[in-house]
């Protein structure tokens, strides 16, 4: 035990002393390393050291090599996930993904969880219009973590669709196909106490044939083309105008497991459903859909 | 020669110098087209293939000037610029699926040089549906 303690220490330690030395510089910042990512690695991601988005969803950071030292390669599956901050935030988000870390059921109902900086706005210039998805920072087709307010972030639509998911992607289908353990860590990145992350670095490691499969250590933003957005707050408005999104409030969307369909306010069996044994809640018609539900005809 | 690759959505093949994705149904289909004959590709894409010398496979880093007209060739990390004449046939194994790229597949098949002679869907091991499509050259 006591073991244990010097090795948290040990890990603490240089975050610690990062934490001092970016404070004294008045100048906040993440450590790859931080609390509840349990891992060794202590590259320091600096904001002010990244270029800013000129197009492309995501840029390659350290020449593309994630972090991970020898030591904490392993072969054994685990999840690990940062303690919210004092504003709630997430923090670092750590796995070893293997085959039996991912989900056997699709994705279920994760709209009772509002992440930082969360706003349900749209926009006819996003796709499928929600500015806003709440973001896994281990994608559920990694681990099958549900709704867990420590793996979801608020980010836009382009970072989620564009920029997480086909690394997500490029994950999932090399454990599935090879039967391998990839390391993956995914550390969102506030500037101060912005609310909404500014983006996201993510790294992963194929272990059993140490990086030659799955290797990259990306930056990715959080960012939507044609809207500005205010990361202290997560409000936004077009490009050049002080136009907001359509906010919306309509209601719940009701969801039923058993027949996986979904109805929205106002539709026939909307009322019904409210009382069923099967109801399940989605904030937006998208996030149904996403779960693998369709909408009722009437 | 007759090019295969695999591509994603965006006709990307290549990240950080790794394949995209990997499927051992397309290494048996892609043995399958090849029927026997000649099939080249560079030591990188021989692992995915286990045994090669059983399957006619050839490897080479410079087999796109060995091979010849009726040569297979199966390309990962390596482009086919300068040799874009000596193809006649491309079969492409379209992922259906996102994923990072910095190398892509460049050979434009909509120049109107390119017909698209059959499309077969495959079931991969890891991958739900795999679209294999054959376009032949027709000027």
């Amino acid at each position: 035990m006591k073991n244990g303690y010097k090795r948290i220490i040990q890990r603490l330690l240089p975050l610690l002393l990062c934490c001092l030395l970016l404070t004294a510089c008045g100048e906040l910042d993440v450590l790859s390393g931080s609390p509840g990512g349990h891992s060794k690695g202590t590259e320091t991601i600096t904001l002010s050291e990244l270029p800013e988005y000129s197009g492309e969803p995501y840029i390659e950071i350290n020449g593309n090599e994630p972090d991970f030292p020898k030591e904490e390669w392993t072969e054994e599956s685990f999840e690990q996930y940062a303690e919210l901050d004092g504003l709630g935030r997430c923090g670092t988000a750590y796995a070893c993904v293997g085959i039996d870390l991912m989900p056997t059921e699709k994705r279920g109902s994760i709209g009772q969880v509002k992440p930082t900086g969360w706003q349900t706005v749209k926009y006819d210039i996003v796709d499928g219009k929600y500015l806003y998805n709440r973001c896994h920072l281990i994608g559920y087709q990694l681990s099958g973590e549900n709704a867990n307010e420590k793996n979801l972030i608020t980010g836009t639509r382009y970072m989620n669709v564009e920029g997480m998911l086909p690394f997500e992607n490029m994950v999932a289908d090399y454990v599935k196909e090879t039967g391998n353990h990839v390391l993956y860590r995914v550390t969102p990145i506030f500037e101060g106490d912005n609310l909404l992350a500014d983006g996201a670095q993510m790294e992963a490691f194929s272990v059993e044939d140490e990086g030659e499969g799955i290797a990259f250590n990306v930056y990715v933003y959080n960012v939507q083309p044609g809207i500005e957005i205010d990361h202290a707050t997560g409000e936004s408005f077009l490009n050049g105008t002080d136009v907001p999104g359509e906010e919306f409030s309509e209601g719940e969307i009701r969801g039923n497991s058993r027949s996986k369909i979904f109805h929205c306010p106002g539709q026939a069996a909307y009322e019904e459903m409210a009382d069923s044994k099967y109801l399940v809640i989605f904030e937006t018609e998208q996030e149904a859909e996403e779960a693998g539900y369709r909408k009722a005809k009437r | 020669m007759i090019i295969i690759a695999c591509v994603d959505k965006r006709n990307g093949m290549m990240f950080n110098c790794r394949r995209q994705s990997r499927d051992s149904a397309v290494c048996g289909d892609i043995l399958r087209e090849c029927g026997g004959k000649k099939l080249y590709m560079n030591a990188y894409s021989g692992k995915l293939f286990g045994d090669v010398e059983e399957k006619n496979i050839r490897i080479s880093e410079d087999f796109l000037k060995e091979a010849e007209e009726e040569d297979f060739c199966f390309i990962e990390d390596i482009q086919i610029a300068g040799f874009e004449n000596e193809i006649r046939t491309v079969i492409l194994y379209q992922w259906n699926r996102r994923y990072p790229a910095d190398r892509y597949f460049l050979l434009d098949l909509s120049d109107g040089s390119w017909e698209l002679q059959r499309t077969e869907e495959l079931k991969g091991s890891s991958h739900e549906k795999i679209t294999k499509e054959v376009y032949e050259r027709v000027r």
